[in-house]
């Protein structure tokens, strides 16, 4: 188990990076962070299940100006690596599954607020590098942004620690103590979650003819759905 | 006054440094120090000689500086090409931080829209229902989508900004993003309406008839709608997600 947190860490740290400090290619996305989660801790397909569903629920909120949005790459180290660790003991029903996707929100304000101390510490190496320019030392521009940089690495890589660990100890210790009765009485809240993604990027690519196209859209794909499953 | 021309090497450092533009994203000067960080081997060529000016620019990159980081790539070309001409005694200092002042929130502002309101939510639900069938196929689509249009944008606008704050202004124009950020914020639409039907017909209708799978669709349609009034009014996925938690804590607690 040792060497997949080591590898968890590792990964984590990368998504974390491309989240905010590095390149944003998109690497931090729920998507790619929860699949590979889920691969590190023995099962693509049960991470790339939560990420389907947590890719869309935060779109809602725009990382604009100094608003910092909910953790969605967090949630998603969280849940990838859970629903992994529950495919191989208790079996992923849809009552753990949705109890992972909903438990995941305390991660994602978690890793917000981590998110926001990191970006106050940097004030004070912003600062920092200002002073050092100002007594004539020009480098110390590259060396406040390789500070800022670590501090970013460091934090991402602590956060994939501590939000992978939650999501083996849920799946092993709290998931565990519920009966699959009571599982899946929580599974009556599943459907809500798709939707919600889907109401995510509804509300953000607002033009005259969105309400239209989306409705029509999700009648007709949602009538060929049930068409192909009844007659399967 | 005659002065070196900014080499190859520096160009292309400058180009690669613009990816790490948030590298210390603070909340005093924002992107300054990234900024600062981005056009340093420029500012490097041009005043190789004269240290008490290559300071002066330095600190005039690490005034406050923000905007949707990948259209930073735009201001910094032409914030190089702006110093080019500082250093050669073409243009006021002045006008460099002016340029970047004026540039910043209106670009900002598009590519907020452009990148995080139609670019992104286009290629992750496109990537969310590709991963349906395979996790590997989701991933592959939803990066290659954003960024086969995401790093053209940033070569092209680093590209018209060094041609100068004219080329810069005219390529912004050509480029008509506002039309292109709403054809994406339509195909997202679609997609989003796909993404939500395949999951409707795939949880709600468990059994019985057509109107129980019509009574299902209606209630799907209501619920995207009535989360949608709520993200309007401001109200959070969070704080959504945090009401569904307490309603299942209470469904185990019964």
């Amino acid at each position: 188990m040792a060497w997949r947190f080591l590898l968890a860490i590792l990964l984590g740290g990368l998504c974390y990076l491309d989240r905010t400090a590095a390149c944003q290619l998109m690497l931090h996305r729920p998507l790619v962070v929860a699949t590979l989660m889920g691969a590190v801790f023995g099962n693509m397909a049960a991470g790339a299940q939560v990420g389907v569903v947590l890719e869309l629920i935060y779109l809602a909120r725009l990382p604009v100006g100094a608003s910092i949005p909910p953790d969605d790459t967090g949630a998603a180290v969280f849940g990838g690596s859970a629903a992994a660790i529950a495919s191989s003991s208790i079996g992923l029903d849809a009552g753990s599954f949705t109890a992972l996707l909903l438990l995941s929100v305390v991660v994602a304000e978690a890793g917000k607020a981590a998110d926001r101390f990191v970006r106050k510490v940097n004030v004070r190496i912003a600062r920092l590098t200002a002073e050092s320019v100002d007594r004539g030392d020009v480098q110390a521009v590259e060396h406040g942004l390789l500070a800022g940089l670590t501090l970013f690495a460091v934090t991402g890589m602590v956060l994939a620690l501590v939000f992978s660990g939650a999501g083996v100890a849920v799946s092993k210790e709290l998931l565990p103590r519920f009966g699959p009765a009571s599982r899946g009485n929580f599974a009556i809240l599943l459907p809500a979650l798709p939707l919600l993604g889907a109401a995510s990027v509804y509300s953000c690519s607002r033009t005259e003819r969105t309400a239209a196209v989306f409705f029509l859209t999700m009648a007709a794909v949602f009538g060929g759905t049930v068409l192909f499953r009844w007659s399967a | 006054m005659t002065m070196p021309p900014l080499a190859t090497r520096s160009r292309s450092a400058v180009w690669r440094r613009q990816f790490l533009l948030q590298g210390c994203w603070n909340y005093e000067g924002m992107q300054n120090v990234g900024f600062a960080y981005a056009i340093l081997p420029a500012l490097r060529d041009f005043y190789a000689n004269r240290p008490e000016e290559a300071l002066k620019a330095v600190k005039r990159h690490l005034e406050f500086f923000n905007t949707q980081p990948a259209m930073g790539a735009l201001i910094l070309g032409a914030s190089v090409r702006l110093e080019e001409r500082v250093a050669a005694g073409e243009a006021d200092p002045r006008a460099i931080g002016t340029f970047k002042v004026g540039l910043m929130g209106s670009l900002g502002a598009i590519g907020d829209s452009f990148f995080w309101g139609a670019l992104r939510p286009m290629a992750s639900v496109a990537g969310a229902l590709l991963a349906l069938l395979h996790p590997l196929l989701g991933i592959a689509a939803l990066l290659l989508i954003y960024n086969g249009v995401h790093l053209t944008l940033r070569r092209r606008g680093f590209a018209a900004g060094m041609e100068g704050p004219e080329g810069a202004v005219g390529w912004l124009k050509r480029a008509a993003l506002n039309v292109r950020t709403d054809d994406r914020k339509l195909l997202a639409a679609i997609l989003a309406g796909a993404y939500a039907g395949v999951f409707a017909g795939r949880f709600l209708v468990q059994g019985g008839g057509a109107p129980h799978a019509l009574a299902s669709l209606l209630l799907a349609a209501a619920a995207v709608h009535l989360f949608a009034v709520l993200f309007r009014k401001a109200v959070s996925p969070s704080e959504i997600l945090s009401f569904l938690l307490f309603v299942g804590v209470l469904i185990l607690w019964r």
